[in-house]
């Protein structure tokens, strides 16, 4: 299919930007050939079952694009509850949240972030998210298992060797967790809230406890997310989407309700099951 | 509908079913009650010049009891310039008569009458009686008067019109007491609420972020509201908005506690509309506003059209073209009416009130057919109550001479009366390329052929369109009848156009070849010099985007259109000037997340999805999958290697090869039978298995709640009608896969269903990652060990002991009723709906949203079209400011006009030169990479990073040492085949080219595109 030349000059612009400084964990393969060949490759990020893992999301671009989303889907397999067996994503960010404005890298960094917080609530392949919900300690077993026999090569991929030219210096803090199913309150995937990614909060410090606070003192903002800036690690994403600002940081505005819930609870089990799961990680 | 008065005569409908095949795409406009009402409804038509024959054929497509036409007047040679179904053998004859049997062929539901009359005799009012509406054109105010009397005072539906060179003037009277049903024609909103106060003033809130859309003064009832159950099925109550996301319904303090759910639905109020007669609206005139920047011309015209009415009443003829004398009388007239006119406007609405011309006649005629269903149908709001609408701009800048607009006695005489001969010269002189034959198309060549576009010895139509005609399209693409069906659009139109007006015969061109880069050796370099300019009438945006580049690599003016239902829309392309088609678009649809479609849909438009999707999983993707395996060499090796899905592809073909593969048509019914068990019981026990309903999240909320709606498995019961034809579609469809002969008869499916024995279901818990096992389509899971997969390609028998042996995918067809194509559809979402107790929703309103169906009537494409072909007026005149040019926005159902400036071309710059999207660089004699990028850095020291041509990346600062040294020294074109490893087509004389640049402080510089010839 044909593609129209400012599309093919945004695509141009993006693809040399993410090979001259893609997104911590996140590169892309190109087609000479074709250029709307597109393959990005996720580093399974340190601390969640994914780890050691390398998964292949492939990109196709319809000829609405950039008023319309590209299709993307996992080419490797996964066990996750918002992926399902065909390799489909279920990501707000992918469909009904899309703006124009978006690329490829925030796409790969948007799916990255759902490595790291699964959402149970939105599963496609509900039986990850039934095992996500009930006994995290299968989940990640299941999905360790999984990543070694299907994302896991002998060699990693070349495309990592180089490392990103303009790399950002936070990146040994980057994720260091794998968020339990408190995270159901989180604006990742649900489909019925708005926020492409997770908010950044959660991903400072491994420490469990900093969600819930830092979560609940966003909720008496509402009126005002365009204030509530991206202090943290996850902001080397950000910073990579192109998006700017409004890419990944603020956490959307989200019924008080919700964020009481994920308030009150994530601090009794939620965190257990979290130190359990650091401890076999 | 409580105070329908003036329904109440059309009630009794008449239940003779709707042609749903021939009125397909506008009953999702219009709706079928509106459509009954319309079928009940005799339409008389006084006046049957250009505008009352344009009417006629809209009211006539859209379906009515009955259309009759009084029009004793002889047709002239000046009215085959407007009115499309007189020829040349007509004049002489009664205007009505000659129009009769022409207006008829349209439409074999609607027939068309004679209301006989001697020429001279003007209508009257015992003449209009037994009428459900009465539309006058082109008849005298004192006459109207007369006429609106009777009908204001009885009741009657009344609308006159008239159209004047680029003026047009519409009144409408529907009576005292108007009930409309359905003012704006918009789905009545619904959604999800959180909460509801108990208060004086009851504040509902929407789920989280969902916008409500209402506005003030709408009225809304609830379903599924738990606690406060009185709201459930409640009257209607009225809505004051407080917010996006919330607002109030009156009191609820009486009412008991809120717990959850609940949806809120918008329940249509009728609205009751008083009407003033003509004879009081003449002195306290209601003016619609047809253009914001032309804020005071309604004014004027409502006295320059009565004041042009008295002229022809004292001289018996209209004012002369161009004549000062005629029009300064005129303006006299005019200023009697009302001091306070702009005379300028008047002069030129007498200097062109002796011509009428084909665009003005179609915007008009669109618009007050739509009128004349509106008051037949109660659906939409009616114009309230003149409508005065011109396109002044369209005069040529050099105007003409009272000399050069004289009678000829030629066809074109009222064009020339308004334009001059000098413009009429030049527009017989066009070169236009037309895309699309559909309705748009129709409608413009119907407009061309009127015009004599092309006529002269150098103007040549190509039209293209690689549709043929099917019956769908016959209720408004005018200019195709049933014994065309089949047909190619284009060949057929262009026929119908050149026998309208026989001087475009040799001058119409029609092809079948779709635009697209397949075809650049049809439409190359010598085509495009050859015309003037392309005129788009196209039904998709991929078309669209593609002809608006060729048009920019060509510097061509492109006009474009588009309809959807009531709405429509014009834009105006032109080199150096506006912004391109591309350059905005509209946002697409926004998506449903996957989620939502597989596990949890709570709208029927989410069920429709999914069985949508389960249409392509059961019955097109494994056969083809197996034709696949069949006929290509190392598919198994090659294509399913890289699908990362290659043992569920093998597994499937090995089901639909050789394991479940039916050898009777009892086989295809257990087949259906065991589906329906899969998917409406089976797979919603896994997913209550997996996720309960009592499951709470990890907040202690309820897993199944807000959005999601808890699902219950169906138990098949071969008596609900729904069950069973989701078995018999099934079953038909299967069996076509395998060339089979499918049945029909219900006893047939419901014996074998019941007699299947189903097996017992356990739902799966533990190491498996699928969904079910059971199940041939994608996506059921499966281990991946190779071990598994040489199992289970073990089972498949190799392609030549089945030479020749292929399944038959189904080819998706929504408009053969017979092929159980959307039978299929309706059912599975249905059933599906059940499991989630959504609403069902009918075959009609699935196949819509399953089809994709654009709604459409004839009534909106003749006013677009109309509007396009007076941009087309000042394209042909060489208009070169931007201020000279209007896109256009409609909606017919409010009404509404709105016309804007087009968006210059946006200004960008490299260094100090400024450029625009019209601008590029040419590089003659195929350079090489190495000269190519060098000029970049010769002359603007830019360095380049990135360099393509088409979808190749020919070279990019990260290509690496060894390729680079490889291509800098190849010729252009042999770099282009290097890289695409495709041969460049012998047509392709340039390659478009995109660089990517940064200047010496490594910015990113836009610049133009590039043309490179090789």
């Amino acid at each position: 299919m044909s593609v129209t030349p400012a599309v093919m000059r945004r695509l141009m612009r993006e693809l040399v930007e993410l090979k001259k400084s893609p997104p911590e964990g996140v590169r892309v393969v190109t087609s000479e050939d074709n250029m709307l060949d597109v393959t990005g490759i996720i580093e399974g990020p340190e601390g969640t079952p994914y780890a050691g893992g390398y998964f292949r999301v492939k990109f196709k671009f319809t000829d609405e694009f950039p008023a319309a989303p590209p299709k993307c889907w996992l080419a490797t397999k996964i066990f996750h509850p918002n992926v399902s067996t065909t390799g489909e994503i279920c990501v707000n960010t992918l469909k009904k949240d899309w703006k124009s404005t978006y690329g490829i890298g925030h796409i790969l960094v948007t799916v990255k972030c759902l490595l790291i917080y699964p959402n149970p609530e939105s599963a496609l392949d509900e039986e990850a998210g039934k095992l996500l919900l009930e006994n995290y300690d299968d989940y990640c077993s299941r999905a360790k298992l999984i990543t070694s026999v299907h994302a896991t090569p002998r060699t990693r991929p070349a495309e990592f060797d180089t490392p990103p030219t303009a790399s950002i210096s936070t990146s040994t803090s980057v994720p260091a967790t794998v968020l339990p199913p408190t995270t159901l309150s989180i604006p990742s995937t649900s489909s019925t809230r708005k926020s492409p990614v997770p908010p950044s909060q959660p991903l400072q410090s491994s420490p469990a406890n900093t969600l819930p606070t830092s979560v609940s003192s966003l909720s008496n903002d509402k009126d005002n997310k365009e204030r509530i800036t991206s202090p943290s690690p996850l902001g080397t994403a950000n910073a990579n989407v192109g998006g700017g600002a409004g890419g990944m940081g603020p956490l959307p505005p989200n019924t008080t309700k919700a964020v009481k819930r994920s308030a009150t609870s994530a601090g009794s089990t939620g965190a257990e099951k979290r130190k359990k799961a650091l401890k076999r990680l | 509908m409580a105070d329908a008065s003036n329904l109440a005569t059309k009630m009794d409908v008449d239940e003779a079913a709707i042609d749903e095949g021939l009125y397909s795409r506008q009953l999702y406009v219009l709706g079928h009650e509106a459509m009954k009402r319309m079928a009940v409804s005799n339409v008389l038509i006084v006046g049957v010049q250009g505008l009352g024959a344009e009417i006629a054929k809209n009211v006539v497509l859209a379906g009515v009891k009955s259309v009759t036409l009084y029009d004793p007047e002889p047709v002239t040679v000046q009215n085959l310039g407007t009115q499309f179904f007189l020829r040349q053998e007509d004049i002489g004859k009664s205007r009505a008569e000659a129009t009769l049997p022409r207006l008829a062929e349209l439409n074999a539901y609607v027939p068309v009458r004679l209301l006989p009359g001697q020429p001279g005799q003007s209508i009257s009012v015992d003449l209009v009686k037994g009428y459900q509406v009465v539309v006058l054109c082109g008849v005298p105010y004192s006459k109207q008067l007369e006429i609106n009397d009777w009908t204001h005072e009885n009741g009657i539906p009344f609308i006159a019109a008239e159209t004047r060179g680029l003026f047009g003037s519409v009144f409408n009277d529907f009576g005292p007491r108007f009930t409309c049903v359905d003012p704006t024609g918009e789905q009545p909103l619904s959604g999800m609420i959180v909460s509801v106060d108990k208060d004086q003033e009851g504040l509902v809130t929407c789920l989280d972020e969902t916008r409500h859309g209402l506005e003030d003064g709408d009225f809304v009832t609830f379903t599924e509201v738990q606690g406060m159950e009185e709201l459930n099925g409640c009257k209607p109550r009225k809505v004051t908005v407080k917010g996006p996301y919330t607002f109030t319904i009156g009191d609820t303090s009486g009412l008991s506690d809120y717990i959850r759910g609940g949806i809120f639905n918008q329940v249509k109020m009728p609205k009751i509309i008083e009407f003033k007669s003509l004879r009081e609206s003449l002195n306290l005139p209601e003016l619609f506003i047809s253009d914001f920047a032309k804020f005071d011309r309604p004014a004027t015209l409502h006295a320059g059209f009565q004041a042009l009415s008295q002229f022809s009443d004292q001289n018996n003829r209209l004012p002369r073209a161009r004549n000062t004398e005629d029009a300064s009388t005129v303006v006299e007239l005019a200023k009697k009416i009302d001091a306070e006119i702009d005379e300028k406007i008047v002069t030129e609405l007498s200097y062109q009130a002796a011509g009428n011309i084909s665009p003005i006649v179609a915007v008009i005629g669109g618009f007050v057919a739509q009128e004349v269903l509106k008051a037949l149908s109660a659906k939409f709001h009616p114009v309230v109550q003149h409508l005065y609408f011109d396109s002044l701009e369209s005069l040529p800048s050099t105007l003409p001479t009272e000399q050069e607009c004289q009678l000829t006695g030629t066809r074109y005489d009222d064009q020339i009366a308004v334009f001059g001969k000098a413009f009429q010269n030049k527009i017989a002189a066009h070169r236009q390329f037309l895309v699309g034959s559909g309705a748009i198309g129709c409608e413009m060549l119907k407009n061309w052929s009127m015009m004599g576009l092309a006529s002269g010895p150098d103007g040549i139509i190509h039209v293209t369109d690689l549709d043929t005609i099917e019956k769908s399209n016959l209720n408004r693409q005018f200019l195709f009848r049933p014994r065309d069906v089949g047909k190619f659009k284009a060949e057929v139109a262009a026929a119908a156009v050149a026998e309208m007006n026989p001087d475009l015969k040799g001058h119409i061109v029609s092809k079948q070849e779709p635009v697209g880069q397949a075809t650049e050796n049809v439409y190359d370099d010598t085509f495009f010099a050859g015309i003037d300019g392309v005129t788009n009438a196209l039904d998709n945006v991929t078309a669209r985007l593609y002809m608006d580049q060729r048009c920019v690599l060509y510097k061509k003016p492109l006009l474009e259109s588009g309809t959807l239902g009531t709405k429509g829309n014009t834009q105006v392309i032109v080199p150096h000037l506006t912004e391109s088609y591309a350059s905005s678009q509209d946002p697409p649809e926004k998506q449903t997340p996957s989620c939502t479609i597989k596990n949890f849909p709570n709208a029927i438009t989410h069920t429709i999805e999914w069985s949508r999707q389960e249409f392509d999983a059961l019955f097109v993707k494994p056969a083809e999958s197996v034709n696949q395996y069949l006929s290509e060499p190392n598919f198994l090796e090659s294509t399913l290697k890289y699908s990362g899905q290659q043992t569920e592809q093998v597994e499937q073909i090995v089901s639909y090869l050789v394991t479940n593969k039916p050898l009777s048509f009892e086989e295809c019914i257990i087949w259906a039978r065991l589906q329906f068990e899969e998917k409406y019981n089976n797979s919603i026990r896994q997913l209550l298995f997996s996720l309960p309903k009592d499951s709470l999240t990890n907040t202690g909320q309820p897993f199944w709640s807000g959005p999601k709606r808890a699902p219950d498995p169906l138990m098949f019961n071969s008596s609900d009608p729904i069950h069973l034809d989701f078995i018999i579609a099934a079953a038909n469809l299967h069996a076509f896969n395998y060339g089979l002969r499918g049945e029909t008869d219900p006893a047939l499916f419901k014996k074998i269903a019941d007699s299947v024995i189903v097996p017992e279901f356990t739902p799966k818990s533990g190491v498996r990652v699928q969904i079910n096992d059971s199940e041939p389509a994608p996506g059921a899971g499966g281990n991946t060990d190779t071990d598994d997969l040489a199992e289970v390609t073990g089972k498949l028998p190799s392609p030549s002991s089945l030479a020749g042996y292929r399944l038959t995918p189904v080819d998706f067809e929504k408009d053969d009723d017979s092929n159980h194509h959307i039978d299929f559809i309706t059912a599975a979402s249905n059933l599906r709906a059940m499991n989630y107790s959504i609403p069902v929703a009918d075959r009609h309103t699935t196949k819509q949203i399953a089809g994709k169906i654009i709604p459409a009537i004839a009534t909106t494409t003749s006013l677009v079209t109309g509007l396009v072909c007076l941009e087309l007026y000042k394209i042909i005149d060489g208009k070169n400011k931007l201020e000279d040019f209007k896109n256009g926005f409609v909606n017919l159902a409010l009404p509404f006009f709105g016309f804007s400036e087009p968006v210059a071309a946006k200004k960008n710059k490299y260094g100090e030169t400024e450029w625009t999207l019209w601008d590029r660089f040419e590089f003659n004699n195929d350079p090489t990479l190495k000269e190519f990028i060098q000029w970049f850095k010769v002359h603007f020291n830019y360095d380049v990073s990135m360099v393509s041509q088409g979808v190749s990346m020919l070279w990019s600062s990260f290509v690496g040492k060894k390729k680079s040294e490889e291509r800098l020294p190849m010729k252009f074109s042999k770099l282009v085949e290097h890289v695409s490893k495709k041969p460049i087509p012998p047509h392709a004389k340039q390659l478009l080219t995109e660089v990517m640049v940064m200047d010496e402080d490594g910015e990113d510089v836009e610049v133009p595109f590039i043309v490179v010839r090789i």
